[in-house]
C-alpha cells in the first residue's frame, strides 16, 4: 500500500519536476528569444553606422540637441546633409564638427561611406533617389560616370552664382576649368597636389648597405636586389624584400614607374591622334621590368591580390624597404612603423631618370575630389545659396584651419607661421578628430588662407621639397576635361581587360603577342569608338582653344 | 463554411506561418513589378514610368556582349561541378557518421563539421589565401619542406575551380550533413533487422537500406540547391576573381556587380539578372518534372 501511494506521489512529483522543468526551459527559451530579437536590432543599428548611417544618427542626435537649444537662438541654423567617401578606419569624432558647426551657423549631418564601397553607394543614392543635398564624387572616375547625369540636368550648375561669394571666388580657375561639363560648371573641388608621386624607404637598410639612394631605374633595380639579397636588417636571416606593391596599376607602383620611364599619362600624343598609354613602348618597358623584379623576388609575388592594408603592412613590419606612392604618405607610414623599429629611419626620393637620362613623373588634375548639388535635394535657388553661402566660409582661414589642422594647442602648434601637426603619441587623437574632415575640405592652402604644413619629420620636409620640385617634370593628361559616351558606358568593363592583361604579362602568363592581342580584343569591345571619341573631343577643344 | 472553421481550428498555426507568408510577399513577389525596367532605358531621376521603353534592347545587348558566352559557361560549369562534386559529399558524411555507435563522438563530429557553416565567405576566402600564399602561407611551406616545388595556388587559373569546390565543401557540406542525418534517424530499424537477417552486411545495409529509405530528402535537396545555386554564389566568387582567373571565374553575379553597381547600368543589369533566373527556372522545372516521372517526391 505504501509502496503504492510512494510510487504514485514519486510519480507525480517526477511529474511536476519535469513540468517545472519544462516551464523553466520555455521561459528560458523566450528570454534568449527576446535577446536574440534585440541584439538584432542592436546589431542592425550598428552595422548601419559601419554604412555610415550610425554617423548620420549620431549627428542628428546632436543636431536634434542642437536644434532645441537654437530653437531658443535667435536664427534657426540651415541644415546641410553631405555625403562623402571616408579615407581613414574609423569614424572622426564630432568635436571639430561641433565647434564648424558653432563658428558657421550651420547644422552639418555627415554621411561618411567607406571609401572602398563608395562607388556602389553612389550607385545605389542615384538609384534610390536619396540624395544628400552636397554629394561628393571620390575621384576623377566617379566624376567621369556621373557626367551623364550632370548633362540630363541632375544637378545645379554653380558658375554663375560663385562671383557673389567673396571666399569661394579665389578657386583656382585652371582646375575649375579642368571640372567643367561642356563648359558649365557645377563642382566645387578639393585641392591635391599635382605631382606627389614617388618613393619612400628604410633609410636605416640603405645606410647599413652603404648605398646612395637611386638615380635612375637601373639604381633602382639594384637597391630592390640589395633590400632583398644583402641582409639590410642585420639580422643574419634572409627575410626581407625591395618593393612592396599592391593590386592598384593607378595609385600602386606601376604607373609611377611607368612615368619615369616616360609613358604617357592615361593619353598620349602619336602622329597628331590621341591614343591610350598601353599602346605606347613605354608601357611595355615598365612591364618588363616589373616581371624581370617579380621573377627575381624583390616585390611581392602575390601583389595582384594584396590590398592597401596588406601592402602597408609589410612595410610597417620591417619585410619591406621600398613604398612607391604618395610620398605625403611619408609621415603615416613612419608613425606605424617606429613603434616596431624605433631605429629605423624613413625617407622619400623621387628623383629616378629613365634610361635616357630623363625625369618626367605623372600629374593629376589639381583635384584629388569634386562635390555637387543634387537637384533632388535641394529644391530651390535659395537653398543652393545658402549651401555655397556654408562653403563660402569653408574657405576661410578660421574655418579651413579648424577642419585641415583642428585646434591649435590641442591638435597642432605654431611654428614660424606654418602648422606642426602633433605626432606620436598624439598622433591618434589628430587622425581620430581632425583627418576626416581634412579630406572633405575645398580648395587648397592657397586659396583657402589655411596654414600650409610645418614638417618636423625630415622625411615630410624632403617630401614636400620633391613634390615642389616634381612640377617641373610633369606629365599631364591631355585627356583629363574630355568624354567619351562609350568609356561612361563601358569604362569599367574596358579597363578591366587592359588592366588584367597588364597584370597577366607581368605575370608571365601571356607574352608579348598576348598582350597585342588583349589591346585588339579592347578596341573591338569598344576600345575603337573610345579612341574615335576622345580624339574628336580633342579636335574640337583644341579649335575652341 | 468548412473551409472557414478549419482556418479557424487552426488559427494559430496560419498565425505562425503569417509573418513568413508576409516576407515572401513584401520582398520577394511586389519587388517583381522592378523587372520592367530590363525593358526600358531606366534613368533613376526619371523613375519608372518617366523612362524610355526599348523593348528587348537590353536582351539583345547581353546576347551580342563578348563576354556572355564566358559567363553562361562559367555559370553552369561551376554550377554543374557543385552538383557532381559538392552535393554527394554530406550524404556520405551522413552515411558514415550514421553507422557511429559512440554518441559523443558523433555529436562532437556532427558540431566541427556544422561550425564553417555559420563563418562568412569574407573569412573563409582569407583564411585560405594566408595558408595558400606563395609569400609563406603554410601549404606552400609544407611542400618546400617535403622537397616538392612550390605551388602557386592563388594566381594560377587551374587551381580556381578546385578551390571553389574545396571551400563549398568545407564551408556547406555540415548542413546538409545535419538534414541527413536525421533522415536517417527516421529510418525504421526492423528494415535494418530484416536486412541483416538476409545476411547484409554494413555496406549493403547502407545501400538498401538508408540511401533508399532517405531517398525523398535526397531528391528535395537536390532540387533546392538547384534552384539556389544559380543564385547564391556571387560574394564567394566576388572574392576569388583577380586578373588571372577571371575568364572562368566570372560568373553571371559578379559581372552583374561590376556593370550594374560599379558603372550604373540600371537596366542593363536587371535584364541580366531576369535571363539567369529564369535559366534557374528552367533547371528547377526540368529536375522536377524528371522527378515526377521517376514517381518521386517532387517540390510542385
Amino acid at each position: 500500500m505504501i509502496g503504492l501511494k510512494n510510487f504514485i506521489l514519486n510519480r507525480e512529483v517526477d511529474r511536476m519536476a519535469t513540468a517545472t522543468r519544462r516551464k523553466m526551459l520555455s521561459l528560458f527559451a523566450a528570454v534568449m528569444l527576446a535577446f536574440g530579437l534585440l541584439a538584432a536590432c542592436a546589431k542592425q543599428s550598428g552595422s548601419n553606422a559601419d554604412a555610415g548611417g550610425g554617423a548620420a544618427s549620431g549627428a542628428a542626435e546632436s543636431g536634434s540637441g542642437g536644434a532645441s537649444e537654437t530653437a531658443m537662438a535667435p536664427k534657426e541654423p540651415y541644415k546641410i546633409t553631405i555625403m562623402a567617401p571616408m579615407k581613414e578606419k574609423d569614424l572622426p569624432s564630432d568635436k571639430i564638427l561641433k565647434e564648424v558647426e558653432e563658428k558657421t551657423g550651420y547644422k552639418l549631418e555627415f554621411q561618411w561611406v567607406p571609401d572602398g564601397n563608395y562607388e556602389e553607394k553612389l550607385n545605389t543614392v542615384l538609384a534610390t533617389n536619396s540624395f544628400p543635398q552636397v554629394l561628393y564624387m571620390k575621384n576623377q572616375a566617379t566624376f567621369v560616370q556621373f557626367k551623364q547625369a550632370i548633362r540630363d540636368g541632375q544637378f545645379w550648375e554653380i558658375g554663375p552664382y560663385l562671383k557673389d561669394f567673396p571666399n569661394l571666388s579665389r578657386l583656382n580657375p585652371t582646375i575649375l576649368d579642368n571640372t567643367k561639363v561642356d563648359g558649365k560648371l557645377y563642382t566645387l573641388y578639393m585641392g591635391r597636389d599635382l605631382a606627389r608621386q614617388g618613393a619612400i624607404y628604410r633609410k636605416d637598410w640603405l645606410d647599413r648597405l652603404n648605398l646612395q639612394p637611386p638615380t635612375n631605374i637601373d639604381e633602382l633595380f639594384n637597391l630592390l636586389k640589395a633590400f632583398t639579397e644583402n641582409d639590410p636588417d642585420g639580422n643574419g636571416k634572409r627575410d626581407t624584400f625591395g618593393l612592396t606593391d599592391r593590386n592598384d596599376l593607378v595609385y600602386g607602383a606601376f604607373k609611377t614607374v611607368a612615368s619615369w620611364f616616360h609613358t604617357p599619362n592615361n593619353w598620349g600624343e602619336k602622329d597628331g591622334q590621341l591614343l591610350p598609354e598601353f599602346m605606347f613602348p613605354q608601357y611595355v618597358q615598365t612591364m618588363d621590368w616589373f616581371k624581370k623584379v617579380r621573377d627575381a623576388g624583390y616585390m611581392n609575388k602575390e601583389f595582384p591580390v594584396t590590398s592597401k592594408n596588406d601592402q602597408r603592412n609589410l612595410f610597417t613590419s620591417g619585410k619591406a624597404g621600398v613604398y612607391i606612392g604618395a610620398m605625403t604618405d611619408a609621415k603615416t607610414i613612419s608613425d606605424e612603423t617606429l613603434p616596431n623599429f624605433p631605429d629605423a629611419v624613413i625617407d622619400v626620393f623621387s628623383r629616378v631618370n629613365g634610361p635616357d637620362g630623363q625625369y618626367t613623373t605623372w600629374s593629376i588634375p589639381g583635384y584629388g575630389n569634386v562635390l555637387m548639388f543634387p537637384k533632388a535635394a535641394v529644391k530651390t535657388e535659395d537653398d543652393l545659396k545658402q549651401i555655397l553661402g556654408f562653403f563660402d566660409q569653408e574657405m576661410t582661414p578660421e574655418i579651413a584651419n579648424l577642419m585641415y589642422w583642428g585646434n591649435p594647442g590641442e591638435h597642432y602648434e605654431l611654428k614660424d607661421g606654418l602648422a606642426a601637426e602633433f605626432g606620436g603619441d598624439k598622433a591618434d587623437l589628430v587622425a581620430r578628430d581632425v583627418r576626416e574632415y581634412r579630406n572633405a575640405l575645398i580648395g587648397e592652402h592657397e586659396t583657402n588662407g589655411s596654414y600650409e604644413g610645418y614638417d618636423s619629420l625630415p622625411a615630410m620636409q624632403h617630401a614636400t621639397q620633391l613634390k615642389t620640385e616634381n612640377l617641373q617634370y610633369m606629365i599631364n593628361d591631355p585627356a583629363a576635361a574630355l568624354d567619351s559616351p562609350t568609356l561612361a558606358q563601358k569604362g569599367e568593363q574596358l579597363q578591366q581587360i587592359m588592366s588584367d592583361a597588364t597584370y597577366q604579362y607581368i605575370l608571365g602568363k601571356i607574352d608579348g603577342a598576348g598582350f597585342q592581342a588583349a589591346i585588339e580584343n579592347w578596341k573591338k569591345q569598344g576600345g575603337g569608338d573610345v579612341i574615335r571619341e576622345i580624339n574628336e573631343a580633342y579636335q574640337k577643344s583644341k579649335q575652341a582653344g | 463554411m468548412e473551409r472557414a472553421r478549419r482556418i479557424r481550428r487552426n488559427k494559430w498555426l496560419y498565425l505562425m506561418i503569417l509573418p513568413g507568408f508576409l516576407y515572401f510577399v513584401l520582398f520577394k513577389y511586389i519587388p517583381m513589378y522592378g523587372l520592367v525596367i530590363a525593358f526600358q532605358d531606366y534613368k533613376p531621376y526619371k523613375g519608372i514610368f518617366g523612362s524610355e521603353w526599348v523593348g528587348f534592347a537590353q536582351f539583345s545587348r547581353l546576347f551580342h556582349d563578348p563576354w556572355f558566352w564566358e559567363i553562361t559557361r562559367n555559370t553552369l560549369v561551376l554550377f554543374g561541378l557543385n552538383i557532381v562534386f559538392f552535393f554527394p559529399v554530406p550524404i556520405i558524411l551522413a552515411l558514415m557518421l550514421n553507422e557511429v555507435r559512440v554518441q559523443a563522438f558523433k555529436r562532437a563530429i556532427q558540431t566541427a563539421v556544422y561550425i564553417p557553416y555559420f563563418m562568412s565567405w569574407v573569412i573563409v576566402v582569407a583564411i585560405s589565401f594566408v595558408m595558400l600564399t606563395v609569400d609563406n602561407g603554410i601549404i606552400n611551406n609544407i611542400l618546400t619542406m617535403t622537397g616538392h616545388e612550390k605551388i602557386n595556388f592563388l594566381l594560377d587559373v587551374r587551381w580556381f575551380r578546385p578551390l571553389y569546390i574545396l571551400q563549398n565543401i568545407w564551408r556547406e557540406a555540415g548542413w546538409g550533413t545535419i538534414i541527413y542525418l536525421a533522415a536517417m534517424a527516421g529510418t525504421d530499424p526492423q528494415l535494418y533487422e530484416a536486412a541483416r537477417m538476409d545476411g547484409a552486411g554494413r555496406f549493403r545495409q547502407m545501400w538498401h537500406v538508408t540511401l533508399p529509405s532517405i531517398r525523398n530528402v535526397i531528391v528535395i535537396m537536390l532540387l533546392l540547391r538547384m534552384g539556389s545555386v544559380l543564385e547564391v554564389g556571387f560574394e564567394h566568387v566576388y572574392l576569388l576573381l583577380n586578373p588571372t582567373n577571371r575568364h572562368v571565374g566570372e560568373i553571371f553575379d559578379t559581372f552583374m556587380y561590376t556593370q550594374g553597381l560599379l558603372q550604373g547600368q540600371f537596366s542593363y543589369t536587371t535584364a541580366i539578372g531576369f535571363f539567369r533566373s529564369l535559366v534557374g527556372l528552367g533547371l528547377v522545372v526540368c529536375a522536377n518534372a524528371i522527378a515526377r516521372k521517376f514517381n518521386e517526391e517532387s517540390l510542385f
